[in-house]
């Protein structure tokens, strides 16, 4: 049997997850245009692009022989509770046997879960499946901190480019590894690598810091969202993300990580966790301010439902902390000109404002 | 005192008890009828772009409101009504979206968390947390949440007897004329939430159309629970807002047990949940065979456009039944 799963963040290391495990794998292809177009056309109008653009992943998944494919859940209120569902039928209606596993909330079918769980771990012993997860979860957790190093050195960089190879070159040394010790020989190699790296002296209060907020899919995956962290890089700011893969994973089933802190802050704004990560979102912005972030990128998904409710106290929460916070929607006509104008303008705007004010100042 | 409540949204299935409840507490009740091009262009002014219709229309009728100068506004925040089940999330952040979007709202916002394990709200424990803004006490909440709670029930088996939500309200309140129907006539099947169907700026008046075309209109109100939960109880994963659910075991009561000659889905511009439902709906009614049609409105949709594609529909049914309207 093929396993595949959508394509999202660093693939590698799910791909490995799968193998290590003794399964076939099929890697989804990057999401492009035709990806999006062909997800648009077997989706239905109104939902979310998130959607869309998995459903078209994982029709290239089935055209490159994929048999299984492994996805998480949710169980509600946010849509994507139910992609499973749906895009398994759409896949069967279009004439692909396949079968879709969701992992979603254990509370709901432990008994199901159980029996998925049993079907990924195949032959193998208990203990190798959570050796595997740990140097996988390791992985995770190393490329996420040398994902969030490279977008603060990127914008100082003396050679264009430099550090987005250095970052492909770091996930190529994690490829490698099939063992813990191999994953912490690379830890060691990556830091020497990025320390490598030539950069400009630039002054504390030159520098921009800018936060990106939003829907997971879109905050996650750079193929979809115009590349907004190298973009706002190569605009000569700084660039974190508000969700990583493996801040994710450890929060979902390790109950770690500052999520509960940053719910807290939100919770001024939205008062419940309505789904997705609107609270979250609104949680992260003020976070933002707090540390002295100098704006904030809130990218949706067009028509999210979540992300919707985030928009509309946005505002309020832009004026009471003193942060500026630019939406971006995002959806299969998104045209990268419109935005990238819109991003400079933004970051245009959060210059000059500092520069007056550090002048101010002196 | 005077509390007003907005005349939309889930104010069509819950307000016969809301507006009793308040009543019965000596309070005045303000609410807003009927959705006119004024209040909805008021909604958009302080709505994000993209949100779905019904919520601009909320926000146009709680500017109304605070126009008529009442002291508070009522928003609940719809949480639960039913276990393991939600509300769309816009349902589940309308206070946070009102009290942070429209500052005119801020002070006179009256909220509440309703979650309950049945869609029988009517429980005095919700109304508790607003006991000291409305100045009452708990046992006076008591008292009016039970007899409210009675005229909702009576409402809803009022609905359960085959009337629309319309009527059901009217004869609550003395106004009612039993339903004559002719056997001869078309059924249709009619989907779509409480506040898309009888707002009549949504569907203009859809129910009244179809009626005036001869057909005789069933809506999942008029469906026991019982029969509602039938189908959907054997899905792998049912959808899990009630409402959206509750729809969903209409359309398959409707489609499978064949009960009815045609399907209408009325639907809200921008509505994500019946993005889902609609996929389910169009694979259910290619396997049954039974015609099914989606009307999807905006805030710019014209009159004709309804009732021209509507009249085709039932013009389109009564040539394959070789059932007559009364109009021929």
């Amino acid at each position: 049997m093929k396993y595949s799963f959508p394509y999202l963040g660093n693939v590698m290391a799910y791909r490995k997850l799968l193998e290590m495990l003794g399964h076939d794998v099929v890697v989804p292809p990057r999401p492009t245009q035709k990806t999006i177009d062909l997800g648009t056309k077997h989706s239905p109008e109104f939902a979310c692009f998130p959607y869309k653009v998995l459903m078209g992943n994982y029709i290239e998944a089935c055209e490159k022989g994929a048999e299984i494919i492994v996805s998480s859940g949710g169980h509600g209120p946010c849509r994507a509770g139910f992609y499973g569902e749906l895009h398994e039928r759409t896949l069967h209606q279009i004439g692909y046997d396949v079968e879709v596993i969701i992992f979603d909330s254990v509370k709901r079918d432990l008994k199901g879960d159980i029996s998925k769980f049993m079907k990924i771990k195949g032959k193998n012993s208990l203990a190798k499946v959570i050796g595997v997860a740990r140097i996988i979860l390791t992985m995770l957790r190393d490329l996420d901190q040398f994902d969030k190093e490279i977008h603060r050195i990127m914008p100082y960089e003396k050679v264009t480019g430099t550090s987005q190879k250095i970052f492909e070159r770091i996930s190529g040394e994690y490829e490698k590894c099939w063992t813990l010790d191999e994953v912490r020989k690379a830890h060691s190699l990556a830091r020497d690598m990025i320390a490598s790296i030539d950069v400009h002296d630039v002054a504390e209060e030159e520098k921009i810091r800018i936060g990106v907020v939003g829907e997971i899919f879109v905050v996650i995956e750079s193929s979809i969202n115009l590349e907004i962290e190298n973009t706002l890089c190569n605009l000569g700011c700084e660039a974190e993300r508000s969700q990583y893969v493996g801040e994710w994973v450890d929060h979902n089933f390790f109950g770690r990580g500052r999520e509960k802190e940053i719910m807290k802050m939100g919770s001024d704004y939205i008062k419940i966790i309505i789904g997705g990560h609107a609270k979250q979102n609104v949680g992260h912005i003020v976070d933002y301010s707090k540390r002295g972030f100098d704006g904030v990128v809130h990218l949706m998904p067009f028509a999210c439902l979540p992300e919707l409710v985030s928009q509309s106290v946005i505002p309020r929460i832009s004026e009471l902390n003193g942060i500026p916070v630019l939406t971006l929607a995002i959806d299969e006509q998104t045209g990268k000109a419109n935005s990238l104008t819109r991003i400079e303008a933004f970051v245009d705007l959060i210059r000059n404002s500092k520069r007056k004010r550090t002048s101010a100042n002196k | 005192m005077k509390i007003g409540i907005p005349g939309a949204l889930l104010y069509y299935y819950y307000g016969p008890y809301w507006v009793h409840l308040f009543e019965e507490l000596g309070i005045e009740v303000i609410t807003t009828q009927k959705t006119d091009k004024k209040t909805i262009d008021r909604g958009i002014g302080v709505s994000v772009p993209e949100i779905c219709v019904p919520i601009k229309i909320y926000n146009g009728h709680v500017l109304r409101l605070v126009d008529q100068g009442v002291d508070y506004v009522f928003v609940p925040r719809m949480v639960s009504v039913e276990k393991g089940k939600f509300f769309c999330p816009k349902f589940m952040g309308l206070p946070d979206m009102i009290e942070h979007g429209i500052p005119a709202v801020r002070s006179k916002l009256l909220t509440l968390d309703i979650q309950s394990s049945t869609e029988d709200i009517t429980s005095p424990k919700l109304i508790y947390p607003i006991a000291g803004k409305l100045g009452v006490s708990r046992s006076e909440i008591r008292r009016a949440s039970h007899s409210a709670g009675r005229r909702w029930k009576k409402f809803r088996n009022l609905c359960l007897e085959g009337k629309t939500i319309k009527e059901a309200w009217a004869e609550l309140d003395g106004a009612g004329s039993p339903l004559e129907r002719s056997h001869n006539s078309l059924k249709i099947g009619l989907l779509g939430y409480v506040y898309d169907v009888y707002d009549e700026f949504i569907s203009m008046d859809v129910t009244a159309r179809l009626r005036q075309l001869g057909a005789a209109v069933t809506t999942f109100e008029m469906i026991p629970p019982k029969l509602l939960k039938k189908h959907v109880k054997k899905m792998k994963k049912s959808l899990f807002w009630t409402f959206s659910e509750k729809l969903l075991g209409a359309a398959y009561s409707m489609f499978r047990e064949g009960s009815v000659d045609g399907v209408i889905h009325i639907t809200a511009f921008g509505c994500g949940p019946d993005a889902f439902l609609g996929k389910l709906l169009e694979i259910e009614s290619e396997d049954s065979g039974i015609p099914f049609m989606t009307v999807r409105i905006d805030e710019h949709t014209g009159e004709n456009h309804l009732q021209t594609r509507v009249e085709a529909f039932v013009d389109m049914l009564g040539r394959k039944f070789g059932k007559t309207g009364e109009r021929q």
